[in-house]
Order: C-alpha cells, then structure tokens, then sequence
C-alpha cells in the first residue's frame, strides 16, 4: 500500500472535517479553523486543501440540496472516508510515539 | 444572514469567479464565497471582506488554482497551465527553428517601434514647449489684424502702449506685458564686458510666467526704470553666484547703471521666450520715445485673464478697442485686435489671412504620421512572412484541430506569438532608443531624455506593443485559424487565390509608403536647397555685419573712413535691420490718387550712403541717395512691389505722404529678398539714415580675404569702442539659420525615408527567400533542362518587381498632393517635377531588385542534383 502522508495542514483539516461530522463543506470548515486554531488560513487554501484530500482519497464529497440563502447555489458536503481515518489515526499514533519516547526531564521541561 | 442589497461582495470578482474559476467546482465555489463573504462582513468589516474575497476570488481562478480531478474529462480549456505552456515552446522552438525569418521580425518590428518611439519623444518635447507655466490656461498673445479695401492682414508686432491700455480698459485683463525682440546687448561690471541676450517687459511679467526666481521676488523684480533681472548665467559671469549679484550695478550699453533686482533660473528649451535679462518696458521708451506712439508697432504682447474670465467675452471687448486711439487716424482701414492662447504659440505661430494657421503643428502632425507609416511597414512585414511561411505550421493547426481545438483557440495562440514577438521587438526598440537618442538630440538639437520613471512613458509602450502585435498577429490568426484540418492532413497545402492577394496587397501598400516617403525626402531636400540657393536680389555672400551701438553710434564718420581703408573691405554701408532679416513694419504711407481704403503695410529701413552699392542692389529707376544732393534727406528709395501696390507709372520724382511729411521718391529698387522666403516681398520704403546711424553697419568685403579683413576691423572697432566687444555676422549664414527647422525636418525625412525602405525590404527579402525556397524543385528541374541563371534570376525577380512597379503607380499621385500641400507654406516654392518621382521610382526597383538577387542569385546557383535527389 502506498505510503499516507498528511501534511500539516491537511492533519488539521481533516480533523476539522471529523470535528463537523454532518456539517462540513469549506465555509464552515474556514470558519471553524479561524476561530478553534485562530490561525490565518485563506479561504482558497482551505477549498484547494479539501480539493486535494478528496483527491487523495481521504474525503468523499457530495453535493448538498439547494438552499436560499447562497443565490439557490449547492452545497458540496465533505465525509472523512475510512482510509481518511486511518491516516488520521496514523498520524496520531506517530505523535504519541514520539511523546512517549520523550525522557521524564524533557517532559518536564515541556509541561513548564 | 442575507446580504444586504448594497453590501454584496466587489462585482468584478464575483464575475471573475463566475467566469473563469474551474468549471467543475464553480457552483458550490459562489456558494461558499458567498457565505464566507457574510462571515467577513460580519467578523472584520465591508473594506476587509471586500479584500478577502477579490483576493481569494483572484487566487481560486483556473491558472492560479489547482488543477483537480486528473482523472476523468472535463469541459476543454486553452488556458489550462498544460496548453499555456504548451503554447510557450512550441512559440519558441518555431523562433529558433528559422532564425533569419525571426529575426528579420523581430529587427524589423523593432526598428519600427523604436523610429515611432523616437517620434514620440519628439513630439511630447515640442508639445512641452510653454507647458510649465502655472497659469498657462490664462495666459495669451495678442495680434492685430488690418482690414484694408476687402483684405485682411495679421500682424502679431503691437504697439507698445497696447498693455498698459488693455488693463485699463478690459477689466477680466488681470495682467500684461510687453515683450520685445530679444536682441544682443552689451554689458558691463569693471572690467568684465559680455554680450547678453536682452528684452524689456512690464513688472507683471515674473507673476504671469513662471520662470523660477533664485533672488528676489515676482513682484519687485522689474519694478523700477532702473531694475534688472538677470539670468543664473550671467548673475555667475559677471558676478560669481546669484546671491551676490542682488542689488549690485551693472552698466548697460556703457551709458546706463542698472540695479540687479532678481535673479532666475537659466531658461530651458522649453520655453518659447528666451532672454538672458530683462529690463522694464519704461527703460525700454526711455531709450525709444516712437514706442509711445499707438502707430508704430514693436513688441509682443501678452495678458493674463482672471480665472472667471470668459475668453470670448474678453475677445469681443478688445476687438474694437484701437478705435479710440490714434492708430487708424486719418486712415482708411481698421485695425481690429485678436488673442491667442499663450502655449499654442510656438506650434502654432504662422498667420494667413489674419488667422492663426499652423506652424510648427504641420511638423508634428508629418511626424506623427511619418511615425504610424513606419509601424505599418513593420506590421506588414510581420503579416507577410507568417502568411507566406502558414504551410510550415498548417500541419500544427490540422493536428490541433483534429484533437479539439477550436478556431477562437488558435487565433488566440497565433495572436499570443505576435505578442510575443512584439514584446521581444520592444525590449530591442527602447535598447535601440537609448543608444540613438544622443544622436537624434544632436540632430534635431535637442535635449530629450527617456522619461524612464514616468508611467505615461510605459504606458505608450505597453500600448505600441499591443498595438503593433494585435496588428500584426491579426491577419495571420485569421488566415491560419480559418484552414480546413482535412485538407491540410490529406496533401500539401494550396493557397487559394485570395491569401496571395491579400499579401501581394500588402506588399504594394509597403512599398507605396515607402515611394511616399522618397519622394517627399527628394522634394523637401530640393526646397531647402531652392531656398538657400535662391537669388535673393542682393548679393549675400560676403556680406558682413555688426551691430551699431556704444561709441559707434556718435563716431559712425571716423568708423567708416578707417574701415574703408582696410584693404579687404569694398564698400561701407549701414541699415537700421540686418541684412538677412528685417520685419518692422508702417501703416502712415498714403499717396496722392492712391486708393483711401486701399491702405498698405510698408517695410521702412533706414539707410546710408552706399548702401545699394554695399548690397549689390539694383536700380531700376532714378537714382541712390548722394550726397550732392543735400535735398535726399526728404527723398526715399522704394522697390517694385511697393511701385506695383502704389500703381504709379512714373514713380521717380513722385511725393508721398509718410504720417504728416512729404517725401519724394527719387529711385526705385528691383526686388530684393529682405526676409525668409516664408514670406512674399512687401512693399519696402528706404529713407536716409545718414544723420542717427543706428542698427547695423555693412560691410562688402572681398573674397578671400576673410581672415585677415575680420581682424582689422575688430581692431578698428576695439579702438573706437572699448567697452563693447566686437561681434559680427555673416549674411549668408545668417540667411541660411531662417531655414533651420527645414533642414532639420529635411534630414530627418531623409533618415525615415531610409528606414521605411530599409524595413520595406526586410520583408521583401524575407518574402523572396520563402519563394525562392518554395521553388527550389521547380528551379531544379528548369536547371536540370537547360535554364540559364539569368532566366532564373529574372522569373523570381518578376513577380517582385510587379509590385513595386504597380506600388509606386499607385503611391505617385498620393505623394503629390501631399507635398503640393507642403510647398504651399513657402512663398516661393520650387516646381514639383516629373524626374523627382522617376528618381524616387529607380530608387525603389533597384533597391527591390537589389534585395531579391541575393536570394534569387543564391537559388538559381544552387545545384539541380542537390534539390532533387530527395526525390
């Protein structure tokens, strides 16, 4: 199988996707990251990160029914799919290794 | 959360987004902008969300934003990056596959821009002469014109009284001023003696203009008689710097003390009026009490209106506003006066029929089509070899249109390459610019520099590039796009008849431009000769002046016996103008029997004994003022023309009315030319000068014995007038500086002229090296049979040569008419003669034959076997 990679910014947006379950499609997703991670993230970055995940095959997308409020335009809804999840369990489990193979003194540094 | 109605996201980038983002993801990309656009309004404010959407409107666009779903079809697109690229190499490897088509494109365009460019700056530097004063839009000239028995004269020399009176009497006239001939003047500080280029004017004139003061101020800078303002040049040469030159004396014409008062900047090309100093207009009458006199008429005159002023209006007012002076006392006509704005003057200084017409405007409009000639050239060469060379890329356009593309997609690649080319040619024409352009400043005596760092400068040439490569590529596209892929595919490519005429069209048209060009370089270089080579009615070579002034003026007497004693010198004389050039003009002739309302501007001159001997004139009747006649001092000379406008049969002897005197004509002159050719001869009244000798002794020398003859006079007059140093000028040359705007303009069609045949035939020989190579089996097996290589040489060249033939046919009548227009602006004009088009004609074939023998040469030798053995 081929190797998963996430990059950073994709690890954080597909969990964000996880986070938002039934509800994730780029706004909300753009929204969420601003204000949960406060970080600066453009709305492009966001909609081509989404694009590439689905390319790599760890989102599934489909599109929406049509509401008002955005001119009668769809809604193109997100779903982490069960290779998505793997690479997210993945990537935690590579963290937690790496944690748990800090020494007590360092730990302690780091709690400070 | 719904948008409110005004509050929507900036239009342009929704459009963008919804026209060119990726077609897959373009509905639910409006949607979410949409919301986020909500979002931002909300949580940062309009100003920021407008940013953040137009930016990640910009950012989501197809070039910019990943490509997705490789897989899979999706709507095709000639701006996908792939195609972009794509469109890039093969542009490039076609450049590099047939190097001398590329680069007689690329040179060829480039010459044509850089010409066009050069043409530009020229242009802006002429329409920036007068441009920098503050008030420019107030500021304007006076001129006056006469009506006398249906006719109408324009005058643009008023009488000096003219300011003072229009402020008075025109209350939207805020300010005035005289302004007279500049002329040399002698000035002094100790022993410091230089000749300064001098003018008087009124205490108005530093706030109308907006000449920089270094010292003093607008308003006290010609305040009093005895003020002068002076010029960073002269404030340095006389006393070091402008800060110390304030309120020192210097001694003008070694007789008067004036009072430094301002100092300004020096006066750049661009403005009109040049001076070194100025004096006030009072001093001015002070020296000359006639310019109190609303008769005569000498200086300029300028206004400035108040800002609410309504020109017409003003115009109105001043049209009668003589007839309450003087000036048309006892006088059959009417003098009306007219204005002029200020910076239009120096383009547009010509008065025909009392009008302003023209001037130097006729230059830059010549230039400026001269300019877009010269682009077209190129633009057709461009056109020519990418038609004629369409069979090698016919193939590319019959596989890219099997596979999909659409006809829109390769006129837009075929046109992106000329762009491209025609961005390359720019690099090279503003490189070529920048290395010609001290060359064409010392040619037309100039100082332009490229304005590298004025965005209007990068403007034109972002808008010659486009210009020049939609022109360019636009034929090409069309013609390329429009070829049927079955028929490229199947076989060999076959023009259909149309094309071939299109491009023969075009050649004709190069080439008539180019026979336009010729022939006016050959017309405008023959009146330039015409005119300085024209028998003037005097004798102007050898003719020496200089000016009458400081002790001179009272030792005329002992001058002119010591001069005459020079062995080099033949006669003496003196005139109160120069020889070359004399304007000044008179209204008060009348003449018993003459016409009332039949009134005529006389050319009056002051002159002494000798003169007609001292000029070589002619007299045709009577005789030259002697002095055995004590009675000539009431006696006057006239020439033809004013005999002709008088309509006397017996002239000598006849008495005339000049303002309230009596004065008998004793000769008559034949014509003579005593200003440029621009003008006819005007009736010309001489008078004796004997008593006040003033303006310019005249000198005949012998030829020969210049040098030698020069500096004996300079030591005579040194002796005799200390305190001015000796300047002199020679007729001849001065003559020949009236003309220097036609020489210059002469030289510079000649260049162009060079340059449109020159890209002419770049095309013409890229043209024969595509045919030649087209032909290359025919001229094998013509050879292979027996032809000879003057046959070959001839069938090549025929074809070509019709079109020049039939280019020149058809461009004759059009250079005609436009330089029939262009000789109109002289008085005496040269015949436009037959030989002068058979000239530009012979010039034309031989360089076209010329240029196509080397190809033609090079394909008629070449081996038969060699061509044919691929076969």
């Amino acid at each position: 199988m081929k190797r998963t990679f996430l990059g950073e910014l994709e690890e954080v947006v597909l969990l964000t996707v996880a986070v938002l379950a039934e509800e994730a499609y780029a706004v909300t997703v753009a929204q969420e990251l601003d204000q949960k991670t406060g970080r600066a993230v453009g709305f492009s970055t966001v909609h081509t990160t989404l694009q590439r995940l689905e390319e790599k095959g760890y989102l599934s997308s489909e599109m929406g029914g049509a509401t008002a409020e955005r001119g009668g335009r769809r809604k193109r809804f997100f779903r982490v799919t069960a290779f998505g999840r793997k690479a997210l369990r993945e990537a935690k489990e590579a963290r937690e290794t790496l944690w748990n193979a800090m020494s007590p003194q360092t730990l302690q540094l780091m709690s400070n | 959360m719904k948008p409110k109605p005004h509050a929507g996201p900036p239009r342009w980038a929704a459009w963008l987004l919804s026209r060119w983002s990726n077609p897959d993801a373009r509905e639910e990309l409006q949607g979410d902008m949409l919301e986020m656009y909500a979002y931002w309004l909300e949580s940062l404010g309009k100003p920021a969300a407008d940013r953040k959407y137009a930016l990640a409107a910009i950012r989501l666009l197809r070039p910019l934003a990943r490509p997705t779903h490789a897989t899979g079809y999706s709507e095709t697109h000639s701006f996908s990056p792939a195609m972009i690229q794509n469109y890039f190499k093969i542009a490039f490897r076609n450049l590099l596959k047939s190097k001398t088509f590329s680069a007689i494109n690329v040179f060829g365009l480039a010459l044509g821009m850089a010409c066009s460019l050069m043409i530009m700056l020229w242009i802006r530097d002429e329409r920036a002469v007068d441009a920098f004063h503050t008030n420019k839009d107030q500021l304007y000239r006076i001129y006056m014109r006469e009506y006398f028995s249906g006719k109408v004269q324009g005058v643009i020399w008023t009488p000096g009284v003219l300011a003072e009176e229009l402020k008075k009497s025109v209350p939207e006239i805020e300010m005035t001023t005289p302004f007279s001939w500049t002329i040399q003047q002698t000035f002094s500080v100790g022993n410091k003696i230089h000749k300064q280029a001098t003018n008087w004017a009124s205490g108005d004139f530093f706030k109308m203009f907006s000449y920089k003061l270094l010292q003093g101020t607008a308003e006290g800078a010609l305040r009093d008689r005895g003020n002068i303002a002076i010029s960073r040049k002269m404030a340095e040469a006389f006393f070091g710097s402008p800060e110390a030159a304030m309120g020192k004396a210097i001694r003008f014409d070694n007789r008067k003390e004036m009072t430094v008062s301002a100092v300004f900047e020096n006066i750049g090309a661009s403005s009109s009026l040049q001076f070194d100093c100025l004096m006030t207009w009072d001093a001015y009458v002070d020296d000359n009490g006639w310019a109190k006199d609303w008769r005569n008429t000498d200086p300029l005159t300028f206004f400035k209106l108040r800002k609410d002023a309504d020109p017409a209006k003003v115009e109105a007012k001043m049209l009668h506003l003589l007839d309450k002076t003087n000036r048309d006392e006892g006088k059959p006509y009417k003098t009306q006066l007219a204005m002029q704005p200020f910076h239009e003057y120096y383009l547009n200084s010509n008065i025909k029929d009392a009008k302003m017409d023209g001037g130097r405007i006729e230059y830059v409009q010549l230039f400026s089509f001269v300019a877009v000639f010269i682009l077209l050239i190129a633009c057709i060469n461009f056109m020519n070899l990418a038609t004629a060379r369409s069979s090698r890329r016919a193939k590319e356009v019959g596989v890219r249109k099997v596979v999909g593309a659409m006809r829109s997609m390769l006129a837009g690649q075929f046109m992106g390459e000329a762009l491209l080319i025609a961005m390359l040619s720019a690099m090279l024409a503003v490189l070529l610019v920048a290395l010609l352009l001290p060359a064409f400043n010392s040619l037309t005596s100039k100082q332009m520099v490229i304005p590298w760092s004025e965005p209007s400068f990068w403007g034109v040439i972002a808008g010659l590039l486009a210009v020049t490569g939609l022109l360019a590529g636009s034929y090409p596209a069309f013609f390329l796009s429009s070829l049927n892929p079955v028929r490229i595919l199947k076989g060999a490519l076959k023009f259909d008849s149309s094309s071939v005429w299109v491009r023969q069209g075009l050649v004709v048209f190069q080439f008539g431009l180019s026979v336009i060009l010729i022939v006016g370089m050959i017309i405008i270089y023959r009146q330039v000769g015409f005119v300085q080579n024209k028998n003037l009615g005097f004798d102007r070579e050898n003719l020496v002046y200089f000016p009458i002034e400081g002790e001179l003026f009272n030792k005329f007497d002992i001058l002119k016996e010591q001069l005459t004693q020079i062995p080099g010198v033949k006669q003496v004389s003196h005139m109160t103008a120069t020889p070359a050039s004399n304007g000044n003009g008179t209204d008060g002739i009348t003449w018993p029997g003459g016409d009332p309302n039949g009134q005529v501007r006389f050319t009056p001159v002051g002159i002494g004994y000798d003169f007609t001997k001292t000029m070589n004139l002619k007299i045709a009747d009577g005789r030259d003022f002697s002095k055995e006649f004590p009675t000539d001092s009431s006696g006057v000379i006239v020439n033809e023309t004013a005999v002709k406008v008088m309509g006397l049969k017996e002239p000598v002897g006849r008495e005339v009315n000049w303002g309230k005197t009596k004065v008998r004509i004793i000769g008559v002159l034949k014509d003579f030319h005593f200003q440029s050719l621009h003008t006819a001869i005007r009736p010309l009244i001489a008078y004796l000068g004997a008593r006040q000798p003033q303006g310019s002794v005249v000198i005949r020398i012998q030829a020969g014995k210049t040098p030698e003859t020069l500096a004996a006079m300079e030591r005579i007059c040194k002796k005799l007038n200390p305190a001015v140093p000796f300047t002199y000028a020679f007729t001849d040359q001065e003559y020949a500086r009236q003309y220097q705007s036609e020489q210059i303009v002469g030289k510079l069609a000649g260049y162009f002229a060079f340059l449109a045949i020159f890209i002419s035939c770049l095309g013409l020989f890229g043209l024969a090296a595509f045919t030649a190579e087209q032909r290359t089996k025919e001229i094998g097996v013509r050879k292979v049979l027996g032809a000879s290589v003057a046959g070959i040489v001839g069938l090549l060249s025929k074809d070509f040569l019709k079109l020049v033939v039939m280019a020149f046919v058809l461009a004759s009548p059009v250079a005609w008419y436009i330089m029939k227009r262009w000789l109109q602006g002289f008085a005496y004009q040269i015949d436009i003669e037959w030989w002068m088009f058979a000239l530009a004609g012979v010039i034309a074939v031989l360089i076209a034959i010329f240029t196509i023998s080397f190809q033609s040469i090079k394909a008629a030798m070449m081996d038969p076997v060699r061509s044919l053995r691929s076969e």
